[in-house]
């Protein structure tokens, strides 16, 4: 199920990469709601310090230039990460070794242009796959490896290996 | 002198003892006469042989007889040990000649057991060596041809995963040589190349 029109305006930032970021983005924006409708009963004029917002927080808030000092922003932003939390697709890919954050980035900036912009991603270790990578959809299975490759080319190395070998 | 010759010294002394008392007895004519006359002579004659056969002569005669006896005895003794050594000797030398000859025997037979043993054993060693010797040909050569078995069913099996083997080696050797900056163009276009596979099956959803 897709995000609903009003939610579907706002955008992940590129550092919410898998469902994990999600939950605690969310987490994170549930406390502050919290802590500000507390702050909103409080008698006027007593001072009170906002809790630190995290990098993930920030930048979504920026992207999408939203106040969360405002509840209506703040209820649309915990609506639109539930939904993606909940419905956002995602990709399952392996690698050979653990990507760079760049790596990632990348992969995820190409991916939400091109693929979904909501998509989320899940990233394995296939150390033996050597390099490529293997992913995995809600039903399908594409590996991309240089393991594949060389498995679906293996009879021509077969024959060109025996050709070498009765040539010595 | 023997003891036969004073016997019959004394049987001839008695004889004309009794002779001359029966020609007394004839003599004399009545019985009465006769009568007194026997007991004149049996008396006379006894009083006579008391006198001849005293206690001297007879103690003479015991002791003659008694040497005499002692000398037979002697040399029948002598005799006796003579015999006897005699016959120990040749005993000694008849049971030394058997016993020889029996030790002989038995140390033939028991050299004759020995050299029969020791050719059974060395036949049997040669036998054993011999089937031994067969054994090991057989191993030999069965384990000629399980080796040359495992060999060939090696090599098959390196043929058949000839490429899996090079690709195994490719991949280990490469696979963290290669850094995950550098394959991104490739993982770009793979999944450009298999976009609409992507994106229909998250259209379709689950």
């Amino acid at each position: 199920m897709a995000p609903n029109q009003a939610d579907a305006i706002l955008e992940l930032p590129l550092s919410v990469v898998s469902r994990v970021d999600v939950g605690r983005l969310l987490r994170e924006v549930e406390a502050l709601d919290s802590f500000l409708k507390q702050s909103a009963i409080r008698e006027p004029g007593t001072p009170i310090k906002l809790p630190r917002t995290s990098r993930l927080l920030d930048e979504m808030v920026q992207n999408n230039k939203l106040n969360v000092l405002h509840e209506d922003s703040r209820q649309r932003l915990t609506s639109f990460l539930e939904e993606v939390r909940n419905h956002a697709p995602t990709l399952h890919m392996s690698f050979s070794a653990d990507p760079s954050p760049a790596f990632t980035q990348r992969l995820i900036t190409w991916l939400r242009s091109e693929i979904h912009p909501i998509v989320l991603l899940q990233v394995g270790l296939q150390p033996n796959i050597g390099a490529g990578s293997v992913v995995r959809t809600t039903n399908k299975y594409f590996d991309f490896s240089l393991r594949s490759r060389f498995k679906q080319k293996g009879d021509v190395l077969t024959q060109l290996l025996k050709e070498g070998s009765v040539a010595q | 002198m023997s003891i036969w010759g004073l016997v019959l010294i004394l049987v001839a002394i008695g004889a004309a003892a009794a002779s001359f008392i029966w020609l007394a007895l004839t003599l004399n004519g009545s019985p009465r006469k006769a009568k007194d006359s026997t007991d004149a002579l049996t008396h006379g004659a006894e009083q006579d042989v008391e006198r001849i056969f005293n206690e001297e002569f007879r103690e003479e005669l015991r002791n003659r007889g008694r040497l005499h006896f002692e000398k037979i005895i002697g040399e029948n003794a002598m005799f006796l040990q003579q015999d006897l050594r005699l016959t120990t000797s040749e005993l000694n030398e008849y049971m030394k000649s058997e016993i020889t000859q029996k030790l002989q025997e038995e140390f033939a037979k028991y050299e004759q057991s020995i050299t029969d043993a020791k050719t059974l054993a060395l036949e049997s060693i040669s036998k054993t060596q011999e089937a031994i010797e067969e054994q090991r040909q057989i191993m030999g050569s069965q384990l000629l041809k399980e080796i040359d078995t495992e060999k060939q069913r090696l090599v098959k099996r390196f043929e058949d995963n000839m490429a899996d083997i090079v690709n195994h080696y490719v991949l280990m050797a490469i696979g963290d040589q290669i850094d995950l900056s550098d394959q991104l163009e490739f993982i770009l276009s793979d999944l450009d190349a298999n976009k609409e596979a992507i994106i229909k099956d998250i259209s379709d959803g689950a």
